[in-house]
């Protein structure tokens, strides 16, 4: 199988990577880019724990093929914090005792950081709405849809 | 995953030079495609992806029509004045689709080629009277959208040929649509029944015009013709949704699978039918009023 | 004394919480080493065969592959199994499941080692497999194991049950159906394992149980224990189903025979299908009550499937057969628990253990009985309920029942309240509730120990060496908290170690609601041991007696010379350093079965300690769809003492939308085309959308003498009411009382009016 090159901006910085083009963009990331913060689920786009964020919206990475993301600019949770201050989310996701054993963090914080970017004011059934494509087996909800309005007040009052 | 060759078009000269040499698959947002790759239910030779033909990403309108480009992806859809002006059914349905990932990715060209019984952009365009524009190395024709799928997972489309864009007139301003879907849980769901239904009122408040589009209930998604024109010039209210429903059910072959039975899907389908109708010609009265 | 602030009772953050926000928090998978070798599982894709060959010649060829083991190569114990060892480590002459194990491949990349293990051909004899449990006791049903295929009898006989029934004014008889669910932790199992060149093995496990992996990993390789290690990585949630060794076994057995690091994951196909799940059950049951509603008789006949594999079965059954009566008084008893073996997916550990099963029967029951004596549910529920004083059926005491009146009593409240809210337009709305216990520990005469050590470092700090794992519910937490509390230290100066089987002493398997109970308990006993070492390593330090020095908050007074400053614990811990010595104080908590414990049961019973609780339901109905909308839950549930208010309440929003799932949308059951059901889009796990968008946790604290600082336990009982709760919901709304779960939308439309 013919490898491909594929060049894209991760958390800030460029990347060239010379690989076969039946890998996913997951699979990249976790084991040449070593970035262990996105998680595999399910491998097929159901749980929501593989979640970046790539050219502005939120993607499940185990549906993209690396080729995909040719001249992407990709966020992966460890590109959330700058200059060493945590996003409103991370932050309000620890204090409301939003994260449990924490695998669905990763993609859950992803996917609230695209609602609020997009909507810096969502009702509950709006957060709901725009986490339904995560799936959290521990947590029941609750404290993540708090943790996420928690953020967006924050961040509505800077 | 198995092993295939990839190829990536830049621009669509080069996407049909590709689609002249047989054997490649087309992927787009790849949310169908990847999971049977990787399960190993689908084998293809070499994948042509189109993630970066610009040119088939696209939302236009003119005088009469309004055209969509077969790489718009759901997400494209929902952020489009064009389309929340001109196909309000078509953002309900999108809405409703899977997750925002999922959203952000697959497209409305590979939902239609894709041509699962199940596809939910497929009602809303078929009430829309949607055609849907293909081009080949050599050229290009116009097929009305229900012609192009034939059969589960199965569309008119020949080997190297694509979808470029699906375009509709732009209804009357009268006409009401309406879309539902439900699926076996809230969230994150497939369908296993949708309905999306168009009214438009005459002056008498008497049906003038109907379009009726099923989704989930039989090998394709369906236009019924025949109920369609059993509403015509009767008073839009419960007792004429009724008689549309017992038209359209002769329409449906629903499966039994491990998320709903047959019998059940009928109901089903017949209860969002009769909502949907409802809902439709609730929307045209109002805009009458206005 | 101090007038420092109690933590008992803080929701203080969650330590590991910025590692797992940040995603530096490293599960199994997430642990790549250089040399690393990647491991696949071959499965068995039959339901019941005999595998008369096993090809590999020309797998063995595919450049990159290292090995493949079968089971000719495991040199040790054969068989292993938590309770009774009936699972071969590998198949070799029969398969008994899809996805049962055949052969591990392990190869340079995960793509040579699927090419081998799709180039492996396996000849498979099929045999007639039986997946309901009372099919597969009939006389025709084809034998999955060599005894049969009944496991075990569980039984409790109490007073004169034909007397019982011939008091009754009413009997009345009902079957119910529980499903197979699926644990949905969203980690997958994984495991990896390293051959160290001096030939011991560090085995990084997903586990509940890392020492019984230890164990297990030991017997299989012919181990001794000193030559294996097993550390615990960040875990992504359990729920019972890491309690088996499984993919941990393999992993080891791959990595010794190579001599290489050999990581295993399961993806999720693998996960659903080839790891424990609960126990589907079919319940029936048959009782009688007075006209004034006194209950006088219940019979129970319940079948239980455990799959292929007893796994844990034979507790689960045990515990479910002490539950199936729930926590009322009834003097005339019959329960038989039959725990059968069919050629579906193992049936193992899963929250809650036998007692969610139950509780959908004894629960729907008393509904019933209720609604056939045109008396409230409520009122004939307190008038039935256990009271202080009372026993269950297996004569245990019961501890603080006064607890369950108090929960009727604000289940009555909150009833008012939530009917009052008017449903969704074309919606009909219903409340219903229901009661529920739990037990905690892990039943009579079984070893039921948790060891910890609490080590002082040079600068003062603690170090708390916990023995059993955080699964994410945040022990390590809890046990950081009540270590400070203990010890009378900010909870900064306490820290917690990674769980290292070469350093943690053993800490017991983290299950059975007794978590926060036995590691306190031990760690409470830790501190007063740590605080005497200390004690007597400054009295040698200062050359004074012990008893004229006293530890208070991190410091140590001189009784002896009031005047003195009071010495910070750090100058003692640093010199003792520097002396190359470690102050530390362990402990070993037992969970206690007193003197008047009743032995008239089998091993593993009876439990002796309940949790107890209520919960409330609100629903909206679709009457034309069948949907069911849960809109709100309460929670009511007794605790003993909230050590940590966030994590209990996280527990229990974590465990009631689990009850939904089991309530509305969760099962997994085999196709008409005979494949089970195995993947994510199948098996409907509850979205955000699906989940109450309220849940209201109400928290009694009814103090448990024996637990620390009054806990009980929490982990297990926020999903068992729930269900039930919903079933009586939805009578309340449609007029359709549903005997099954999960509630099937064409169930009730076939039954609404």
């Amino acid at each position: 199988m013919k490898p491909i090159q594929v060049n894209f901006m991760v958390n800030g910085k460029n990347h060239q990577i010379v690989t076969a083009p039946n890998r996913t963009l997951l699979s990249v990331l976790r084991e040449d880019l070593k970035l262990t913060g996105t998680k595999e689920g399910c491998g097929v786009g159901e749980c929501g724990a593989c979640a970046v964020i790539m050219n502005g919206e939120p993607v499940n990475s185990c549906l993209v093929l690396v080729g995909q993301a040719d001249g992407s600019t990709i966020t992966t949770i460890e590109g959330l914090s700058k200059n060493g201050q945590p996003h409103p989310l991370q932050k309000a996701f620890v204090e409301h005792g939003a994260v449990q054993c924490g695998f669905c963090t990763p993609g859950m914080i992803i996917a609230s950081k695209a609602l609020l970017d997009k909507n810096p004011d969502p009702s509950d059934e709006q957060v709901r709405e725009a986490l339904a494509g995560n799936i959290c087996r521990c947590a029941g909800y609750t404290k993540i849809v708090e943790a996420v309005q928690a953020a967006a007040e924050e961040s509505n009052h800077e | 995953m198995e092993e295939f060759e990839y190829l990536s078009p830049v621009n669509l000269p080069q996407l049909l030079q590709f689609l002249s040499s047989p054997g490649g698959r087309v992927i787009a947002g790849g949310t169908d495609l990847i999971p049977k790759l990787r399960s190993g239910a689908l084998h293809v030779s070499s994948l042509i992806d189109i993630s970066h033909v610009e040119e088939l990403r696209f939302i236009r309108e003119d005088a009469e029509w309004v055209r969509i480009g077969a790489r718009t992806t759901y997400a494209d859809v929902l952020e489009s004045p064009i389309l929340a002006r001109y196909a309000p059914v078509l953002l309900q349905a999108t809405r409703l689709v899977a997750s925002p990932m999922a959203r952000a990715r697959g497209t409305i060209g590979g939902n239609i080629g894709n041509a699962s019984p199940a596809g939910d952009s497929m009602p809303p365009l078929l009430v829309l009277e949607a055609e849907a524009t293909l081009i080949n190395p050599t050229g290009q024709r116009v097929l009305p959208l229900e012609e192009l799928v034939i059969g589960p997972m199965k569309t008119l489309l020949a080997p190297d040929e694509i979808i470029h864009h699906v375009s509709f007139r732009k209804p009357p301003a009268s006409r009401g649509f309406s879309f539902e879907k439900l699926g076996p849980r809230q969230g994150m769901t497939i369908s296993i029944a949708t309905a999306a239904a168009a009214i438009e009122l005459n002056a008498s408040q008497t049906i003038s015009a109907a379009r009726i589009a099923l989704g989930a209930v039989a090998p394709t998604p369906l236009r019924c013709k025949t109920a369609e024109e059993l509403l015509l010039g009767r008073e839009p209210v419960e007792e004429t949704w009724k008689l549309a429903v017992e038209a359209a059910l002769k329409n449906m072959s629903p499966i039994d699978d491990v998320r709903a039975s047959q019998e059940y899907r009928r109901k089903a389908t017949g209860v969002l039918l009769e909502r949907v109708l409802q809902s439709a010609a609730d929307l045209a009265k109002r805009s009458a009023d206005q | 004394m101090s007038e420092k602030e109690t933590l008992i009772g803080k929701s203080i953050p969650r330590a590991d919480a910025w590692d797992k926000v940040t995603g530096s928090a490293k599960y199994v998978a997430d642990i790549q080493t250089k040399d690393m070798k990647f491991g696949l599982v071959l499965r068995s894709t039959e339901h019941h065969a005999l595998l008369r060959d096993l090809n590999t010649v020309t797998a063995k060829q595919i450049p990159g592959v290292i090995a493949i083991i079968t089971m000719d190569d495991v040199e040790g114990s054969k068989y292993y199994g938590p309770i009774n060892p009936d699972r071969p480590i590998l198949a070799h002459d029969k398969v008994r499941f899809v996805g049962e194990p055949v052969a591990i491949i392990v190869a340079e990349t995960l793509a040579a080692a699927g090419a081998a293990r799709d180039a492996i051909q396996v000849t498979y004899e099929t045999l007639e497999p039986v997946f309901d449990p009372i099919q597969a006791l009939g006389p025709d049903a084809p034998p999955i194991h060599p005894d049969g295929n009944l496991l075990a009898h569980f039984e409790i006989e109490e007073g004169d049950l034909e007397k019982g029934f011939e008091e009754a004014d009413l009997i009345v008889e009902q079957t119910f159906k529980v499903p197979r669910i699926y644990p949905g932790y969203l980690e997958p199992e994984a495991s990896l394992a390293e051959r160290h060149p001096d030939g011991h093995l560090t085995v990084w496990v997903s586990s509940q149980k890392p020492f019984n992996d230890r164990e297990h990993i030991c017997h299989v390789l012919g181990l001794p224990v000193e030559k294996v290690q097993v550390k615990v990585a960040t875990i992504g949630g359990a729920f019972g189903g890491k309690e088996d060794s499984n993919l941990a076994v393999l992993a080891a057995l791959a990595a010794w025979k190579t001599r290489c690091t050999v990581k295993l994951v399961n993806t999720r196909e693998e996960s659903l299908l080839a790891h424990p799940k609960r126990h589907p059950a079919i319940l029936t049951y048959k009782a009688g009550v007075k006209k004034d509603g006194t209950l006088v008789a219940m019979k129970v006949s319940s079948h239980m499937d455990t799959g292929a594999y007893g796994s844990y079965g034979i507790a689960v059954s045990q515990l479910h057969t002490e539950t199936l009566t729930g926590p009322y008084r009834i003097p005339n008893v019959r329960l038989d628990t039959y725990l059968v073996y069919t050629n579906s997916p193992i049936s193992g550990a899963m929250r809650g253990f036998g007692a969610p099963q139950s509780n959908f029967g004894s629960e729907g029951m008393m509904d019933i009985l209720a609604a056939n004596l045109n008396m409230d549910p409520i009122t004939f529920r307190q008038k039935n309920i256990w009271r202080s004083g009372d026993r269950n059926v297996t004569r245990a005491l019961v501890n603080q029942p006064e607890s369950l009146q108090k929960s009727l009593d604000l289940v009555k409240e909150e009833i008012k309240r939530l009917e009052q809210i008017p449903p969704a337009p074309g919606m009909r709305g219903g409340v219903g509730f229901a009661v529920s216990v739990q037990t905690m520990g892990l039943g009579h005469r079984v070893p039921d120990d948790s060891t910890n050590r609490l080590e002082w470092q040079p600068d003062g700090k603690i170090l708390v060496r916990i023995g059993a794992p955080d699964l994410g519910q945040g022990l390590n937490t809890v046990a950081a908290q009540m270590t400070a509390e203990a010890l009378g230290l900010p909870i900064h100066r306490v820290e917690v170690a990674e769980l290292d089987s070469f350093v943690s002493p053993d800490g017991g398997v983290t299950c059975a609601s007794r978590m926060t109970y036995s590691v306190g308990n031990s760690l409470l006993m830790a501190s007063q041991k740590a605080i005497a070492v200390l004690v007597d390593a400054a009295a040698e330090l200062l050359r004074v007696d012990p008893t004229n020095i006293q530890y208070q908050n991190g410091q140590l007074l001189r009784l002896d010379q009031p005047g003195l400053a009071p010495i910070p614990a750090a100058e003692i811990t640093s010199r003792v350093a520097e002396a190359g010595k470690i102050l530390s104080g362990e402990a070993t908590f037992s969970f206690p079965y007193g003197p008047g414990t009743p032995d008239h049961l089998p091993l593993g019973m009876p439990h002796v300690k309940f949790c107890m609780g209520a919960q409330v339901a609100r629903v909206e109905v679709d009457p034309r769809l069948g949907i069911v909308k849960v809109k709100e839950i309460v929670a009511i549930h007794d605790l003993g003492r909230v050590i940590h208010r966030v994590n209990v309440e996280g527990q229990i929003e974590g465990g009631v939308v689990m009850g939904v799932g089991f309530a509305v949308t969760e099962e997994m059951s085999l196709k008409a085309d005979l494949h089970w059901v195995n993947n994510l889009t199948e098996y409907l796990l509850p979205t955000s959308m699906d989940a109450p968008p309220v849940i209201k946790s109400v928290l009694l604290e009814y103090p448990e003498e024996s637990g620390p600082f009054g806990v009980k336990g929490i982990g297990e009982i926020p999903l068992v009411p729930t269900p039930a709760a919903i079933v009586s919901a939805v009578e309340n709304a449609v007029g359709v009382r549903v005997t099954s779960a999960p509630i099937k939308r064409e169930d009730l439309l076939a039954k609404i009016g």
